[in-house]
């Protein structure tokens, strides 16, 4: 009998398993982006937006879903005093953020790559007649829908950094939703010059880069946007840990 | 074996914990005993890594318990019966703690069968009663077989037939070698359970001592025909005799015997001659009083 790294993932994932509420927060996740994918397929006339662009129309709501997810792995420990158990158990503290971390991003990938296969199958299926059908086998397809995976999987991952960094539901997802959906917002504020460049780099705009079929002139390149976003999720991580291991639980 | 020692902790300018030094050995239960904010939970927390001392070292069967390659084999404790997600069932909270050490399911369910869980193993936790959560909680503290067995305030909200499980199992581990420690604020509860005792109070050590010797030596009440022949007969160096009535007189420093046998050398008749114990409550409370954090207006 000791401590393994595997078996602090086998104890967050059967945390994760055990409880509805993860369930129930990764099945809207899948839900609302499948959902919002069909409605743009099927109601949008395009707009220069490709197939896969319209299919993945859901990922900024279930970014946000899937984020939240996260959060209350993280934040939840605190809010329910979990935490004590947790870090009795494993008192070297920092493993259970790494493997928390694991099982939210690998559920988070795994439901939000097959999530978004089925948002493009479905969506094809109920496609505006004005927008051009697309295949699996056509350019930047396969790595639209696999970077939708990887990029929620990896928001999945911020949540339970910011949840554990913050220890609050409420503060923890607020923080989430300013630097997923207002962040953007505000840089237009900025003055143009500054506001160009600032932008393409911003969480939301580098990580979504990725799913977008063909990049554009404001945006990164596709890999480029996923390793700046999975940058920002690093330093939640790093900050995540700091607390963890500097201060009193 | 739980050694503290030198600790101190501060939060701020408030010192909780003021260089605290004790052990609590194997094969015994030691009582941990302080009026109410005197710094029992956060001593509890430190020894259990929670929260990091400000200065001194608290030492789980000899080595910082941060160090211990199977922490749940070494200390098992119980802080906070509701510190558990109430959506999860009680065999899921355990099972997820067990599966950090490779613990098999089979302890999950023996140790829900000790508290008496099974059952209710498949409930939510959320509903259970607050005597239900201490039986949770305590089989979570002994789910890794543990040498140190620590529970703070273990028998709040139990019911009486719980208090004597309680009671039972705790001097059922220090019988098998294990150290055991528990925290009260209940002189009356930790007396019926605890050999060892550590009474603290503003984060100060105020006694280490056991039961028996912190009930003993109010002195001793003599009621005899002659006092005034009694006193100079019994009287030495650390003795005190203080006349209580017009035959009575309260004597300590000496034992009942001495005296016995010195009224009796002398052909002074004695009529009463008994040990004055304090009750536990009273020693607890003389002890306590300067110590006390939140006191009634008087």
């Amino acid at each position: 009998m000791k401590i393994t790294p595997g078996g602090v993932v086998a104890a967050e994932w059967t945390k994760f398993s055990s409880l509805r509420s993860t369930w129930i927060t990764t099945g809207t996740s899948v839900v609302v982006l499948i959902a919002f994918g069909m409605i743009a397929s099927a109601s949008s006339s395009g707009d220069g937006m490709s197939a896969v662009d319209l299919a993945l129309s859901g990922s900024t709501l279930a970014a946000l879903a899937v984020g939240v997810l996260g959060v209350l792995l993280g934040a939840s420990e605190y809010t329910t005093g979990m935490i004590r158990a947790t870090l009795a158990a494993v008192p070297r503290r920092l493993p259970v953020l790494w493997s928390k971390s694991l099982v939210a991003g690998l559920a988070g990938l795994v439901a939000m790559t097959a999530g978004a296969f089925a948002a493009f199958a479905l969506g094809s299926a109920v496609l505006n007649d004005d927008v051009g059908g697309l295949s699996l086998g056509d350019d930047g397809v396969l790595r639209a829908l696999f970077g939708a995976g990887l990029y929620l999987g990896l928001i999945a991952v911020l949540g339970v950094a910011l949840g554990m960094l913050v220890r609050a539901s409420a503060g923890a997802i607020a923080i989430l939703a300013g630097l997923l959906l207002i962040v953007p917002g505000l840089a237009l504020l900025l003055p143009r010059s500054i506001s160009e460049a600032v932008t393409p780099y911003l969480p939301s705009n580098a990580g979504s880069a990725v799913m977008a079929l063909t990049p554009g002139d404001s945006t990164l390149a596709p890999w480029t946007g996923l390793a700046v976003f999975a940058g920002y999720v690093v330093i939640a991580l790093a900050a995540a840990a700091y607390r963890l291991k500097k201060t009193d639980a | 074996m739980i050694q503290i020692r030198e600790v101190t902790k501060r939060y701020g300018a408030k010192t909780v914990v003021d260089r605290l030094s004790f052990s609590a050995k194997p094969g015994q239960v030691t009582g941990f005993l302080g009026p109410n904010g005197a710094g029992k939970s956060t001593t509890m927390r430190m020894i259990i890594g929670l929260d990091a001392p400000t200065s001194g070292d608290v030492l789980i069967n000899g080595k910082p318990y941060v160090s211990s390659k199977a922490p749940l084999h070494e200390l098992g404790g119980l802080l906070d019966a509701k510190a558990v997600h109430p959506g999860r069932t009680a065999v899921s909270h355990l099972l997820a703690l067990a599966r950090t050490h490779g613990i098999p399911r089979s302890r999950v369910d023996e140790v829900l069968g000790m508290a008496g869980l099974s059952a209710v193993a498949n409930k939510r936790v959320g509903a259970f009663s607050l005597g239900m959560g201490q039986r949770l909680g305590i089989a979570a503290a002994l789910l890794g077989d543990p040498a140190v067995v620590m529970l703070d305030e273990p028998v709040n909200g139990l019911d009486p037939e719980g208090v004597l499980w309680v009671r039972n199992l705790l001097a059922g581990l220090a019988a098998e070698g294990r150290t055991v420690m528990l925290s009260s604020h209940l002189m009356s509860e930790v007396s019926l359970i605890a050999d060892h005792l550590i009474i603290i109070g503003r984060g100060k050590l105020l006694a280490d001592t056991t039961v028996a010797e912190l009930v003993t030596a109010e002195g001793v009440r003599v009621v005899t025909a002659d006092p005034d022949a009694l006193r100079t007969v019994i009287s030495g160096p650390g003795v005190t005799v203080t006349s209580t009535g017009a035959e009575e007189l309260l004597v300590s420093g000496t034992s009942a015997r001495q005296i016995g046998l010195a009224a009796a050398r002398r052909g002074i008749p004695l009529f009463e001659l008994t040990p004055q114990n304090a009750s536990l409550e009273e020693a607890f409370m003389d002890l306590t009083r300067d110590a006390v954090e939140y006191e009634a207006a008087r």
